[in-house]
């Protein structure tokens, strides 16, 4: 577990991310008016379901599909070059630059300070169908997690083996994984806060509070 | 249009896109291939580069995305879709999309129409019944009710005990599923709902439709296939013999395939071997007609050891072991390549032989060298290969897409697939010649895991060769 301190002083010093819009399949380019340097946001509204700011239009099998930045942040760098060209799933076609927000702060202060259970291999993983139940229904935070419970199933190569928890008992403060993707081995799948972190976990909160304001 | 000037997307990925691309070139065929993020390192884009070149290489999202292989497909300029196996090769939507789109490609596998009929296990239980084909006894439609299900359970129960079976079972299949995916067998009614409730999640997570079909368990039985190929008029099937599929990892994977499905010159049955054989391949290829059967395709049969055949379905596709039966088929004498002779009929040409033409010789034998800890209850094994070496022979073909490795240049297995690394097929003049070869090839193999690690792979070669010895047995 690292030092709060040092972890924060680490996200002052470089208080962005930046991430690649990428073409999410093949087929034919057009880039809207979006200019380098500009703001752009991602999907808003109550049920996000306002898209965020319209980079592209991908169109393959006359099917166009609008790629849409996925978060808020300035756009570095967009590729017209591509403009008009077919182009292969992962091509690049933009970059933003993204501003870590409170929550998303808070939430990699508490990855580092609370348990965090990895995936052991490369594979997707469920929950078990009961806790699956429970955590789409009554969110992730009502579900108590002890060492030897059958928590996950693994799936790869088509194959599926139960998943046992190991670690502190405690509830799932987050999860970190989604479903239907696969998870490299080593990459958080939940972050469990033991009874007796609940106090600290306030503590990372408030700190936030009080240190860091939106847009840094 | 002439043959040649075709244009073939494989929509395929490892083993099966090398031999695509192998028969497409045979051919004289211009090919595009597809990868998606965790093939690059594959065998097949590998191959794809040194036989065509950057052009004829996408990078795709996924094999699953028709959208995206036919929109490949129409940048590529290609006339044809070959699905291999999986992914595609069984969609009839997706045979009909590339069939009857504005612009028209050739679906390389049976035609969508007769896919829908036979593609569905339900359809071909009814289809074959009708036919006077023995069936597995068993539901005839898929279920998604509880209470349903364990009531055709209980009938089965209750019909196995009247037959005098001491320990009645049966199963309990995913609808959607294949490939021995999603099956699980129940001994007691107990249980029944737990099984039921375990497949339905599995074939909801994996297939996206929780339709159960329940079935009585043949135990102590043979797994025997025939290969039938026919051309587009669908009139006058032809077969390249039988194969046994037996010999199946604890999962139900076929890991050792053999052609013909019996030898009595070499083992003993209690059963005329050669008249069942016959038998299964004249119900066959009367199905094969009654559909109008237009391509290559496998009827899947359980043999009891009393020589019982009921027919369990038919694979509407190119079947991973079919080189195991053109192994031991000639046509007019000359050695007969069925993914080429699947390409050749699809793209219009008509078959030029009849079943007369088709003459047999020897013992084929098909080796899956795969990922996998036979130890483990053959559980995948993940990680890098860095050392895949054998000796050839002229009586061995071995199909890969794992590029030639080194300590230095590892080959990282994906998760993401199918764990099969190798089919290695031998032949040899009768089955001890071919059992005596397999054991040759599997002594000379060498196949290891990086840094030490991979000793489930050594297992999986030594199961191999447990087994050869037990071939066309019961």
């Amino acid at each position: 577990m690292r030092d709060i301190a040092e972890v924060m002083a680490e996200l002052k010093a470089a208080p962005y991310t930046e991430k690649a819009v990428v073409a999410p399949h093949t087929g034919v380019v057009q880039f809207s008016d979006v200019e380098e340097g500009s703001e752009v946001f991602g999907p808003t509204g109550e049920w996000q379901e306002i898209p965020g700011t319209h980079i592209a239009t991908i169109t393959r099998e006359r099917n166009p599909r609008n790629i849409v930045t996925a978060e808020r942040g300035i756009l570095r760098k967009v590729c017209r070059e591509l403009d008009g060209t077919f182009v292969e799933a992962g091509t690049m076609l933009a970059l933003v630059r993204h501003y870590l927000t409170r929550q998303e702060v808070i939430s990699r202060l508490l990855m580092e300070s609370l348990y965090t259970f990895c995936a052991p291999e490369r594979a997707r993983y469920y929950f078990a169908p009961d806790v699956d139940k429970k955590v789409k229904i009554l969110g992730c935070r009502t579900v108590s997690v002890q060492e030897g419970m059958e928590l996950f199933i693994v799936s790869r190569m088509k194959r599926e083996a139960p998943l046992c928890y190991a670690g502190p008992s405690g509830i799932i403060y987050e999860v970190c994984f989604d479903q239907n993707r696969n998870v490299d081995a080593g990459a958080p799948l939940i972050v469990v806060c033991p009874p007796e972190q609940e106090e600290s976990v306030e503590d990372v909160i408030s700190r936030v509070e009080r240190e860091w304001s939106d847009g840094e | 249009m002439n043959i040649q000037q075709h244009k073939v997307l494989i929509a395929n990925r490892g083993e099966i896109a090398v031999r695509i691309l192998r028969a497409c070139r045979k051919l004289g065929l211009d090919f595009v291939c597809v990868y998606t993020a965790e093939d690059v390192c594959s065998g097949h884009v590998a191959l794809a580069r040194e036989l065509g070149g950057e052009s004829g290489l996408y990078r795709i999202s996924s094999y699953h995305d028709a959208n995206e292989l036919l929109s490949v497909a129409d940048d590529a300029g290609a006339t044809a879709v070959h699905p291999g196996y999986g992914f595609f090769a069984e969609d009839f939507r997706f045979a009909r999309r590339v069939e009857e789109r504005g612009r028209k490609l050739v679906f390389i596998g049976p035609s969508w129409r007769v896919i829908r009929e036979l593609g569905d296990k339900i359809n071909t239980k009814r289809l074959a019944r009708s036919l006077g084909v023995p069936t597995v006894p068993g539901s005839d439609r898929p279920i998604y009710d509880e209470m349903e299900a364990e009531k055709v359970a209980r009938s089965l129960f209750d019909y196995q005990s009247q037959q005098g079976i001491a320990r009645p079972v049966v199963l309990v299949k995913a609808s959607a599923g294949g490939g021995g995916m999603g099956i699980e067998e129940v001994h007691d009614l107990d249980l029944f709902r737990q099984v039921y409730r375990r497949i339905r999640n599995y074939a909801m997570r994996q297939f996206k439709d929780d339709g159960v079909l329940i079935e009585q368990r043949i135990m102590d039985f043979n797994h025997l296939e025939v290969q039938i190929l026919s051309d587009r008029r669908g009139r006058h099937p032809v077969h390249f013999g039988t194969r046994n599929c037996s010999i199946q990892s604890t999962g139900r994977q076929k890991r050792l395939e053999v052609a013909p499905g019996f030898d009595p010159s070499s083992v003993e049955y209690r059963f005329d071997a050669a008249a069942l054989l016959d038998e299964i391949v004249q119900h066959s290829l009367k199905m094969a007609r009654k559909v109008g059967y237009d391509s290559v395709g496998t009827w899947e049969w359980v043999v009891t050891r009393d020589g019982q055949p009921f027919l369990m379905e038919v694979n509407t596709r190119i079947q991973v072991e079919n080189g195991v039966s053109a192994a031991i088929s000639r046509v007019k004498g000359q050695p007969v390549d069925l993914i080429a002779e699947q390409i050749r009929t699809a793209l219009g040409e008509p078959l030029g032989y009849s079943q007369s033409d088709i003459t047999f010789r020897g013992v084929g034998v098909e080796y899956r060298l795969i990922a996998e800890d036979p130890d483990s209850g053959f559980a995948p094994w993940v990680g890098d290969i860095d050392r895949f070496d054998w000796t050839d022979a002229e009586w061995l073909s071995l199909h890969t897409h794992v590029p030639p490795v080194t300590a230095d240049a590892p080959y990282t297995i994906p998760t993401e697939f199918d764990p099969n690394l190798a089919l290695a097929i031998v032949w040899g003049k009768d089955l001890e010649e071919a059992g005596a070869r397999g054991l040759d090839f599997l002594g000379h193999l060498r196949l290891e895991g990086h840094d030490g690690r991979g000793e489930p792979l050594r297992s999986n070669v030594e199961f191999l060769k447990n087994k050869t010895g037990q071939m066309l047995r019961f």
